[in-house]
């Protein structure tokens, strides 16, 4: 899982400037937490291969599951599948919700703006439609 | 369990999501922002929420800023006169307390707390494309994205819509270091200060990151001397300009803001849009359907500060019309049935709201005279603010405003 440290120094793109003040008024009932979120870089795949459980899926999960038995990006999923990148990011979740899939850790390296991203995506997607 | 989206996380999207979760649904919250973009943006709203708000939040112990945020217990209205001075002035002393937490501050603590309590969230700006195949995959599809694109998926109602462009030019500032107004020294108000022909100053006493705070609200007249922000300024230039128009127009309130200042980089906000009611049902190309709440389907001005108040009103009755549902299909007739439950409530607000939009009538400035001298009129109007169904009674209407007139100076005496 792409783990979103509590810090807002480390994302790029000048967040660095968000208030660090907020964290006693957060309210996280003491826990550490860590925040996850699907980027579309975000790689994923499938720990072992269950040609039943495949089986009982919706067919875009199921490509979806079945594309991901080698390593591959949401970004790539969206765009062989045809499917809108907001419905793979629900698909993934559900799936690694019961562990179907695992979802690679990423580091913050990441330098490009992920909006200009996704807008490249729906682009693509809208011309392959 | 019943499979839910919600996409939106807003106060109609978050309060639905976390109540259904105390009821054992299988919800998921799609939200544009993640909790650290919310609280690095700019301020949405000045969210003055009254009690029974107040309340549906604690029902679902959401009331997570209760204790430090104010406790607004009056509402006072000031008229302007032409030569600056003030033509009316009292408050009213509400009989439960209102308050407004900083969307900033609140939407990302419900998103956390809702993944605590077993939500799963998805951060994701939601398309129509994704929607398309999404209402595939989930019992019932609620869109709670208020006034984004989203809404082109539901139609204006011409019957139930009265306006066709903004009625007002919005420009909020919070802020810190405003003494409270000095006719209450012991007692956080929100003062509604008209300005005839101008425009009207709200000020709420709010809550923010860095505690509390107060929020001026201008709501102009388009075209009038308040219309002046079409050239975005940076902040300090529109707090600034906001203590200007105080002074000029509303001095005695200038007199407590002079020496404030903003209460963080992101702490102002200017725009405007037109109210409008929309059919409740979206229609997906696919043959999908999807609910719309809140904002999506009633957007009033918020010269009456009633729509995150009609957000909550809203997810208490769509959660109570799920739970009814029981196993049943969330069908198009019950989205639509669902609706009209909800429109009972709303109207009277849109009703009221828009008549405050229009220069007050004879009946109005004569219960606001009333009202100077007796408490009964003024905590009235102060405590409809609450249910706003109340004004039908005897505020709206010119001849039950008299008899209410009549009535109350009979038992005074
Ligand atoms: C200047 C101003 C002052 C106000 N003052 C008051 C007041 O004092 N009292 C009061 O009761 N009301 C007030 N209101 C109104 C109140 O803020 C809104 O009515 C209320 O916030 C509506 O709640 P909502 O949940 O419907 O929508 P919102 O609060 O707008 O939440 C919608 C959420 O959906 C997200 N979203 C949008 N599009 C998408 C998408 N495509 N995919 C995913 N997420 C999306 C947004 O980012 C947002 O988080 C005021 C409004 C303004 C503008």
């Amino acid at each position: 899982m792409v783990i979103r440290s509590d810090e807002p120094g480390d994302a790029p793109g000048g967040r660095e400037v968000r208030s660090r003040r907020v964290r006693p008024y957060a309210l996280t009932g003491g826990r550490t937490r860590s925040r996850h979120q699907l980027l579309v870089e975000t790689m994923i795949s499938v720990p072992s291969y269950d040609a039943e459980f495949a089986e009982t899926l919706l067919p875009e999960s199921r490509s979806l599951y079945e594309n991901a038995r080698s390593p591959v990006s949401l970004a790539e999923l969206s765009a062989s599948l045809s499917i809108p990148l907001g419905v793979i990011r629900i698909l993934v979740s559900d799936l690694a919700a019961e562990e179907a899939v695992f979802i690679h850790p990423t580091g913050h390296t990441y330098q490009y703006d992920h909006t200009i991203l996704e807008r490249i995506l729906d682009g693509l997607n809208k011309l392959s439609a | 369990m019943r499979k839910i989206l919600i996409v939106g996380a807003g106060q109609a999207g978050l309060q639905l999501g976390l109540s259904l979760l105390d009821h054992d649904y299988d919800v998921t919250v799609m939200s544009a922002r993640t909790p650290e973009e919310i609280r690095g943006g700019r301020v949405m709203s000045t969210q003055a929420m009254f009690h029974t708000a107040l309340q549906y939040e604690r029902d679902h112990k959401l009331n997570l800023w209760e204790e430090p945020a104010p406790a607004i217990e009056g509402l006072g209205v000031s008229i302007a006169a032409s030569d600056g001075s003030r033509a009316l002035d009292w408050v009213g002393v509400l009989d439960n307390y209102a308050q407004s937490v900083d969307q900033r501050v609140k939407m990302p603590g419900w998103l956390e707390l809702f993944e605590d309590r077993g939500g799963k969230v998805v951060f994701h700006g939601v398309t129509t494309s994704d929607l398309d195949s999404l209402t595939r995959h989930y019992e019932l599809v609620v869109v709670a994205a208020g006034k984004g694109e989203l809404v082109q998926l539901f139609g204006r109602d011409a019957e139930r819509s009265v306006h066709t462009e903004p009625q007002r030019v919005l420009s909020v500032s919070y802020v810190h270091g405003a003494e409270r107004r000095p006719e209450h020294p012991d007692m956080d108000a929100v003062r509604f200060n008209a300005v005839p022909g101008v425009g009207e100053l709200f000020v709420i006493p709010g809550y923010t990151f860095s505690g509390p705070c107060e929020i001026p609200f201008f709501e102009g007249l388009p075209g009038g001397p308040l219309d002046c922000w079409s050239d975005r300024p940076g902040p300090s230039e529109h707090w600034g300009r906001m203590l200007e128009l105080m002074r000029q127009y509303v001095p005695w309130e200038y007199e407590r803001f002079k020496g404030a200042e903003l209460t963080d980089g992101q702490a102002t906000l200017s725009g405007g849009y037109t109210p409008v009611v929309r059919h409740p049902v979206g229609e997906l190309p696919s043959g999908g359907a999807v609910l719309g709440v809140a904002d999506v389907v009633v957007a009033n001005d918020p010269i009456t500060g009633q729509g995150s108040n009609n957000a909550s009103r809203c997810a208490a009755v769509y959660r109570d019309s799920i739970l009814e549902r029981g196993d049943q299909p969330f069908d198009r007739q019950w989205m639509r049935d669902t609706f009209e439950r909800y429109w009972e409530r709303a109207e009277p607000v849109t009703r009221w709201t828009n008549a405050m939009l229009q220069p007050p009538p004879e009946h109005v400035m004569n219960l606001f005279g009333a009202a100077e001298s007796n408490p009964v009129i003024r905590n009235r109007f102060a405590n409809a603010f609450d249910d706003p169904s109340d004004y039908d009674d005897w505020f709206l209407d010119p001849k039950l405003a008299e008899e209410y007139l009549r009535q109350v100076s009979e038992t005074e005496e």
